[in-house]
């Protein structure tokens, strides 16, 4: 049945002095509590009653949430707090990860950038997560503070459905650390909406390649695809023609059937599955020419 | 003219701006209680049994309302053939029926919306539920599933047009093109979901407080349904947030009549409010009707088009609203802005197990339009001839008879907004006749461009004998020289600007400044029936009415009367109904005309299409305000541009997956083209107020097949139905491996 009128049930905010504080709150209330960040997932699904939340455990002022960081040797630092317009305007983002920053850009509308954030969109695990791509293509790794401290979660293995993480009670993830950017790198995020600001994508396609002398073409091609699969894709296939054969412009055409070939999306209300696949292809490809012909350019 | 074709400051400008203006929901009255609907989530079913003790019992909970409690169960703007509150107790037949998701089966007042809602949970019924029918051309079988089983027919209006001898000139014909159209559900989306407060005012009437387009009407339906005297009831609108004919039926009007007047009968005389979350308004209201096309038209070589046939199948929904009207308008637009001499027209209203569809801006006219101007477009590039040419050879002008056997009212202005449109969008004149412009070159080879060209035309007012009036009253204050005049008026301001033309149309006609004008509208109690908004009317009927009622009043002015007072009530020409075998009538007693070109481009690997700009020529006989004018020639394309590239209104048997703005999207300030230009055209009407025509829907009605034409412009694809989505144009170019 639909909702009732929109409003929000009654919970309690929760603002604990420190992570090891926080940690021990949310593990004490196991179903009960849950991290609040930007809140624009949170407070549409506790006003639908999807979340039944009694807490929301405001950790977005604990320590290192706000910063972003950029070490040349250690990479990007991002807290799990700041801002998907922070992201787009920060000049070490856009110098050193402009895939990033496109992506960022993608998200919403500028009103709702201004509370979503990068960890905030990760950690909601939804297959339609427009800045999910770029973290998984430049190998980001989440800082996760347990009640047993702090540990480091792959993004490769973070995902286990939509809404679904291998995060415990307790856990609040604290920042994301992407290593230094491969040398050389060009990306490029194609977002295919309904229209042309807000909404979630149809399909989200993300390819970021650089040159790699450890691969039989020369270079490594990282793809990531939102809204095919229940978890964000990397369609592997792809990725190994193109760092195995010789690229050309077929090849290239080849690797897009091959992402196709390996997504199996569904039917909604925002399209058939069968146009979704037809899109994995056609933009994949578009993305793949757009980031091959900056390569090659920069090779000459 | 001093005041009317001025661009003046609209009157409501400063309040809304400042957040002063109050709609419905803003409304708050010491003491009142909350309301909440329960909807039935069945498409169709008998009731039983509705327990309502454990609601009624839960602490807070002041009512629970059923079709017991409602004197007369019945309601609806043509037809009475819905239920108040769906369920056994009432006297109505078949009463106990639910015939879509959203009828309304009780309603619970409460201390709080929180405890209403709740109370809602623990209402119990016990439904039996039947077979249901979807798709109008099954629900019109001999064996379908009665909807209405007392009417022995889901068929409840069938119109004919015979005109001329058609088989013949089939016969004479050197070419025939066949189409087979579908038109879309659309969803009004304005911006104010309903709501309303009701309560009992000093005089004793049962008051309520809402949005609507036509306060006697809201009146008479609550007052039929109450079994009150008409003076028992008050109807007020405040602002209202949009309308679009999504506020020509009734909503949350009669039930909030009736929670006040039952509290007040049990002792408790409280106000009673309500506000509709946005998905009980996409749930709770009607939609634009979905159309099915069938036509055939005949043409000489030289293009001149001398026989057309058209099917429509309107699907009506579960109840009437005001399907028959609709499909009235579809019915004499069945083959768009042409002369042609031989012409059948079958069209059917069909009762179905969706959502109700009823009035939308352009009201049967664009889903008319799409079918004729998709047919004058193919038979133009089957000739090989300029879509502007091939229409200068058929197009209505003054004098010519419509389809329905009688002449159009004078100023007919149908070839100048054609040709106005046509050169602005870069047409020529040549020897051989109008010749197009190239569509402007893509940055990308796999982006293609095209333009097309669309015309239509509307009526004002009510049509085929439908009662046609509308009263203003006018009080003059002052000694020597008229210091204010009080303009007393039931028109309702939905976010036009209607309230600003009249106080313009005020001042115009008394001579005065516009800010001597005082405006007293929209409430039963104190102002004249003025019908409703709706059919492109109230400008035209209005200004007339109120030009009557001051010219009155100067009179008693001049006599020396203080203050002056005077009240007068226009009627328009009279409209005869379609004759039932022929359809010849006097359908309108006046038109709005337009036409349009626009430009898009296509993304042939996506399916994208970017509406690039749109070129519109719209008669309006005197801009009265011309910055409104304007406004509403853009927003009606912004609006129609959603109809025919974005807004896909889902519904899964019966069941709308489309119930939120987040999932039926309507165009953003990024999707809306980067240029719309308008033309004013001022021919004026004959009877219009100093020239003035209706205009409000004439800009909507041709955009769905001009694009239609320039996406084949671009692809060589006609697209016989929409929205045109993206997987929907790239599933057309056959691009989807399925």
């Amino acid at each position: 049945m639909h909702s009732a009128h929109p409003g929000l049930p009654e919970f309690d905010y929760v603002k604990p002095a420190s992570l090891a504080e926080a940690s021990a709150f949310l593990k004490a209330h196991v179903g009960e509590a849950r991290p609040f960040m930007g809140g624009t997932d949170t407070f549409v699904r506790m006003r639908d009653g999807f979340w039944k939340e009694k807490y929301l455990v405001d950790v977005k002022h604990l320590e290192g949430m706000q910063d972003i960081t950029y070490d040349p040797a250690a990479g990007l630092v991002i807290g799990a707090a700041v801002n998907m317009n922070r992201v787009v305007a920060s000049p070490l983002v856009k110098e050193h990860y402009p895939l990033l920053a496109e992506a960022a850009h993608s998200v919403a509308s500028y009103q709702l950038r201004t509370r979503a954030t990068i960890v905030g969109n990760i950690c909601n695990a939804s297959p339609a997560g427009d800045t999910t791509g770029a973290c998984i293509a430049f190998d980001a790794r989440l800082k996760v503070h347990g009640v047993d401290g702090f540990r480091f979660e792959p993004l490769q293995t973070f995902f286990k459905g939509p809404g679904k993480t291998v995060l415990q009670p307790g856990d609040i993830v604290v920042s994301i650390h992407f290593p230094p950017a491969p040398r050389g790198a060009q990306g490029k995020y194609i977002k295919l909406g309904r229209n042309a600001i807000g909404d979630l994508s149809i399909v989200g396609i993300t390819v970021l390649g650089y040159p790699d002398a450890s691969s039989s073409s020369g270079y490594r091609f990282k793809i990531a695809l939102a809204s095919v699969a229940p978890t964000p894709f990397v369609p592997a296939p792809a990725e190994a023609l193109l760092a195995e054969k010789t690229i050309t412009p077929a090849l290239l055409e080849e690797a897009a059937q091959a992402a196709m070939d390996a997504c199996k999306p569904i039917d909604d209300v925002r399209s058939s599955a069968v146009y979704r696949k037809a899109m994995v292809r056609n933009l994949t490809h578009k993305a793949l020419v757009d980031v091959w012909g900056r390569l090659s350019a920069a090779a000459r | 003219m001093a005041v009317v074709g001025q661009s003046v400051l609209r009157i409501d400008a400063l309040s809304k701006v400042k957040g002063e203006a109050l709609y419905p929901g803003d409304i708050n009255l010491p003491d009142q209680a909350w309301m909440k609907i329960l909807f039935a989530g069945r498409v169709h079913a008998v009731i039983r049994s509705i327990d309502t003790a454990a609601a009624e019992a839960l602490p807070g909970v002041l009512a629970v309302l059923t079709a017991k409690d409602v004197p007369v169960n019945e309601y609806g703007l043509i037809m009475p053939d819905q239920p108040v509150l769906c369920g056994p107790g009432s006297a109505k037949p078949y009463a106990d029926h639910v015939r879509f998701w959203a009828d309304q089966v009780a309603v619970v007042v409460a201390e709080s919306e929180a405890i209403a809602a709740e109370a809602c949970k623990l209402i119990k019924v016990d439904y039996e539920d039947l077979p249901a029918v979807f798709d109008p051309r099954e629900a019109m079988a001999e064996n379908a599933v009665l909807l209405h089983p007392d009417r022995g027919s889901n068929v409840f209006c069938h119109y004919r047009v015979r005109h001329g001898d058609v088989e013949e000139a089939f016969k004479k014909a050197d070419i025939i093109i066949e189409g087979d159209y579908q038109t879309p559900a659309q969803e009004h989306a304005f911006l104010q979901p309903e709501a309303g407060i009701s309560y009992i005012d000093e005089e004793d009437r049962v008051t309520v407080v809402v949005a609507g387009q036509w306060t006697h009407e809201d009146q008479e339906q609550i007052a039929h349904a109450l079994h009150l005297p008409l003076e028992k009831v008050r109807v007020i609108y405040p602002a209202i947030g949009g309308a679009f004919g999504g506020r020509e039926d009734m909503s949350v009007q009669i039930v909030l009549a009736l929670a006040a007047w039952r509290l007040a009968q049990r002792g408790s005389k409280r106000p009673v409010k309500i506000i509709w979350s946005r998905e009980e308004s996409m749930i709770g209201h009607h939609k634009r009707h979905p159309f099915f096309i069938r036509t055939r038209w005949g043409a000489t070589r030289e293009g001149k088009v001398i026989a057309a046939e058209v099917e429509l199948i309107e699907d009506g929904g579960a109840y009437a609203y005001t399907s028959t009207k609709v499909l009235g308008n579809a019915t004499v637009l069945a083959v768009g802005a042409y002369e042609i001499p031989n012409v059948k027209v079958d069209a059917y209203s069909v009762y179905t197990n969706s959502i109700p569809n009823g009035a939308f801006r352009g009201f049967g006219g664009p889903q008319a339009i799409f079918g004729a101007e998709m047919q004058m477009n193919r038979l133009a590039e089957a000739l090989g001839m300029d879509p502007v040419e091939i229409r200068m050879r058929n197009i209505l002008q003054e004098g010519s008879t419509l389809i329905v056997g009688t002449p159009l009212p004078k100023g007919v202005s149908m070839p100048e907004v054609v040709k106005r449109t046509a050169l602005q969008a870069g047409w020529i004149q040549t020897e051989k006749g109008w010749q197009a412009p190239e569509p402007s070159a893509p940055s990308q080879t796999h982006l293609k461009r095209g333009i097309g060209f669309g015309c239509g035309f509307k009526n004002v007012g009510f049509s085929f004998g439908a009662p046609e009036q509308c009263t203003a009253k006018i009080e003059l204050r002052g000694k020597a020289e008229i210091e204010e005049a009080i303009l007393y008026h039931s028109a309702a301001e939905v976010g036009q600007g209607v309230h600003t033309v009249m106080s313009q149309f005020a001042a115009e006609a008394l001579g005065i400044p516009v800010e001597k004008v005082h405006l007293v509208a929209s409430d039963t109690a104190r102002t004249e029936n003025s019908g409703s908004v709706s059919a492109s009317r109230m400008t035209f009927m209005s200004g007339n009415s109120i030009i009557g009622a001051a010219e009155a009043a100067l009179e008693k002015w001049r006599n020396e009367e203080r203050p002056a007072v005077a009240t007068y009530q226009y009627r328009p020409p009279r409209t005869t109904p379609m004759d039932p075998q022929t359809g010849k009538s006097e359908p309108n007693f006046a038109y709005g005309y337009v036409a349009q070109a626009a430009e898009v481009e296509v993304d042939t690997e996506t399916g994208e299409v970017k509406l690039l700009n749109v070129i519109c020529a719209d008669d309006v006989g005197q801009a009265v305000n011309p910055q409104q004018v304007q406004a509403q020639i853009e927003g009606a394309i912004v609006q129609a541009a959603g109809y025919t590239l974005m807004e896909n209104f889902v519904q899964k048997e019966g069941r709308v997956l489309t119930s939120t703005l987040s999932t039926y999207l309507i165009p953003t300030i990024l999707d809306i083209p980067e240029k719309v230009d308008s033309i004013i055209v001022e021919d004026p009407d004959p009877i219009g107020p100093y020239g003035a025509r209706g205009m409000g829907e004439m800009p909507y009605l041709p955009l769905a097949p001009t694009i239609a034409a320039a996406v084949h412009a671009a692809t060589g694809v006609w697209f016989s139905h929409f929205p045109l989505t993206a997987e929907t144009v790239l599933d057309g170019l056959g691009r989807i491996e399925k």
